[in-house]
């Protein structure tokens, strides 16, 4: 198993550590999947997690130099679980750097080894290193770490501000853990919270949805109609959060009383994020 | 005329004073105020002795400093100087001097002075239209502890910028207990200690190299791989925040103590912290920096066990030390093992760096790495030695004595340092 990759750029830089301080918001412990093409952070739907999961996507093309070999000729893939907490805090030191490698190693243990060349006053470069631990995950266990599957949604609707979501959502939760959100095919969506002595609704319109994948199902369904999800303030809080700066594209869509599932586009880093149903 | 303290400060020379109190904090929860003639000295040691801070302002420092000591009289014309002995909290200190911006702004003079028939420290800020705010603080009658250390007979010196460290320690996080310094002629790294990621398999391990040119000064003599305490690094950082000298760092081998400089002129501060040893360091000859040192802190800990002064050799390594103890018992062994080593320096000094020869402190066949910790402890216990050796030299003068300084006798030899 080998990986060798490098950033050069500085703005690929500062881009791959901001979304490595979102991973490390969104996820305690993640996955990270090291492709022929593309590196993906994911969590998957254990019960530890509650039910959440989450699967981030980055091209390839996104680093200077990007050499892989994984486990097998026919498994060219390589899995590995870090805190990523660990990336992001090594990659914070890299502001300002000449260069970032990042590689696989083995020095007592199995490391993503994060070197950065940073620039100083004088001639020579300062050289920062972290040897960050990690686990292989063997390959009975990839499968439950595959992309997930969206189902079709009932409503897709696009999302309001991040930030402002986030603030309605953050004073909500000091009223109760219980959320509705609701969306329809008319752009809008609502949050709402209800308590035996309070209910309290934010209203979002004119969001815009996106065209239907299959239009001919949903003709004759009322453009009004609410598809709702009771989730935990707390996973939607989380979610938000982990989002700093407000993205390219966000796409919410919702499964009746299913999940929810976030859709997001940081420039060309994909985010997907499922939030299931209270039982 | 009793041990006194009076000095008078500016808005500006308040900060440095109040950027000195927290620096210290980083050490200890408690700290002297020690006066003489050299300047006011605020001195501090950790609870398991493994570092020392001590930040003397000179007499020019202050818009006026006046000290004076009680000089006893005894039978036989020698007379002994007693100090004050003045031991103040962090926990009372810390909230007087905190906003140190605003109080440089705000604060036309602060005046602190002694009390030392009410055990009392007063420090008074006098603000714009006469107003006056003042905290009294009651002291605890305690021997300053000094160290005794020669820069000048360090093989490694280095002198850097403020900055240079503070981006060193951004790299760790604030649960990294231990840091390692390897050296080398041409260059300076500084990294998360071995031994301790090897014990946990998730702490993430990290280096910082750093090219000789980046410093003031920067004299190897010998390759070197020294482990000390992380958060104690912290203290002088702090403290350089408030001055704009470079930190200058003296070093040797594994085992003996480093330290950690800043002088301005009108401000000395010194942290002496206490460095892993290395059983092999004694032994080889100057290595590069690959230098395996797999020793396991079992080991460590195995070895020095039984032998008499580890008790704070123990405490030195392991982390695990009591908050604060009385060390009454291995208090006199030491002085007895000062006596066996026959060092000459283990003087009450007045700021005066005498030598330590170290052939002297060797004297037996004994696991090099406990020597190194074994003198390491020897030096702290100096400022007691003494005081006990003049009693012991002149017995008639504790008869002579007043009371209060029965007491005094006391607690220098069981003093809480």
């Amino acid at each position: 198993m080998k990986f060798r990759a490098k950033i050069v750029d500085g703005a690929c830089l500062n881009h791959f550590t901001r979304i490595s301080n979102m991973i490390a918001k969104l996820a305690k412990t993640c996955t990270l999947r090291i492709s022929p093409d593309k590196l993906n952070f994911i969590l998957c739907d254990k019960l530890a997690n509650g039910g959440v999961s989450m699967w981030c996507e980055l091209e390839q093309n996104f680093f200077n130099e990007f050499q892989m070999e994984g486990v097998s000729a026919e498994n060219n893939e390589i899995y590995l679980e870090l805190t990523s907490e660990n990336l992001s805090r090594a990659l914070k030191t890299a502001q300002n750097a000449r260069a970032l490698k990042i590689k696989l190693t083995n020095k007592h243990f199995p490391c993503l080894t994060v070197s950065v060349e940073l620039l100083s006053m004088s001639s020579s470069s300062r050289i920062v290193t972290h040897d960050i631990p990690i686990k292989v995950i063997p390959r009975k266990l990839w499968k439950d770490l595959q992309e997930p599957v969206v189902p079709d949604p009932d409503v897709s609707i696009y999302l309001p501000v991040l930030k402002t979501m986030k603030s309605v959502v953050e004073k909500m939760k000091n009223i109760s853990n219980h959320l509705v959100i609701e969306a329809n095919l008319d752009g809008e969506l609502n949050l709402k919270i209800e308590t035996e002595l309070v209910c309290v609704t934010t209203h979002f319109k004119d969001l815009g949805n996106p065209p239907l994948a299959s239009e001919s199902t949903h003709e004759d369904r009322n453009v009004e109609h609410m598809a709702e999800v009771h989730i935990d303030i707390r996973k939607l809080l989380q979610f938000l959060a982990g989002q700093q700066v407000n993205p390219t594209k966000a796409l919410c869509n919702i499964v009746n009383n299913k999940m929810v599932h976030f859709d997001l586009l940081h420039e060309d880093v994909s985010l997907q994020y499922f939030i299931p149903a209270l039982s | 005329m009793a041990a006194m303290l009076k000095c008078v400060m500016s808005g500006s020379q308040v900060k440095v004073f109040g950027k000195a109190v927290q620096a210290l904090s980083r050490i200890s929860d408690e700290f002297w105020l020690d006066p003489s003639k050299k300047g006011l000295a605020l001195r501090c040691v950790n609870s398991s002795r493994s570092a020392y801070g001590c930040v003397l302002f000179s007499p020019v420092f202050f818009q006026h400093y006046q000290w004076s000591a009680l000089v006893k009289m005894s039978e036989n014309e020698l007379d002994t100087t007693l100090h004050l002995k003045c031991k103040l909290g962090m926990k009372s200190i810390l909230p007087i001097f905190r906003c140190l911006n605003s109080l440089e702004r705000n604060i036309e003079k602060c005046r602190i002075f002694t009390r030392s028939d009410k055990c009392k420290v007063v420090i008074q800020f006098f603000y714009r239209h006469g107003i006056k705010r003042t905290h009294n603080i009651c002291f605890q009658e305690s021997q300053p502890l000094q160290v005794i250390f020669d820069k000048n007979v360090c093989t490694n010196t280095l002198m850097i910028q403020p900055r240079l460290l503070a981006d060193a320690i951004v790299l760790f996080t604030s649960s990294q207990e231990e840091v390692t310094l390897a050296v080398t002629p041409l260059n300076f790294c500084l990294k998360s200690s071995n031994e301790e990621s090897m014990d946990l398999s998730n702490a993430v391990h990290s280096e910082m190299f750093v090219g000789s040119d980046e410093f003031d000064f920067f004299q190897i003599g010998m390759d070197t791989e020294i482990t000390f305490c992380f958060k104690e690094l912290k203290g002088i950082l702090t403290f350089s925040e408030a001055t704009h000298a470079p930190i200058s760092i003296y070093f040797d081998f594994p085992g003996k103590p480093l330290a950690l400089s800043i002088d301005d002129m009108l401000v000395e501060a010194n942290f002496i912290l206490a460095t892993l040893a290395d059983e092999q360091s004694r032994a080889s000859s100057p290595q590069s920096l690959c230098l395996s040192q797999k020793r396991k802190r079992s080991d460590l800990i195995e070895k020095k066990a039984g032998k008499n002064v580890t008790g704070q050799a123990l405490e030195c390594i392991s982390k695990k030390a009591a908050p604060r103890r009385l060390y009454p018992k291995e208090t006199l062994t030491n002085i007895s093992a000062l006596e066996n080593c026959g060092s000459p320096a283990m003087k009450r000094v007045d700021g005066d760096v005498s030598e330590v020869s170290e052939s002297s402190v060797s004297n037996t066949e004994e696991v090099p790495g406990s020597l190194c910790l074994r003198k390491f402890s020897c030096m702290f216990f100096g400022a007691v030695s003494s005081d006990q050796q003049e009693h012991f030299n002149h017995p008639f003068d504790s008869l002579a004595r007043a009371s209060d300084s029965e007491e005094d006798m006391n607690n220098g030899s069981f003093s809480i340092f």
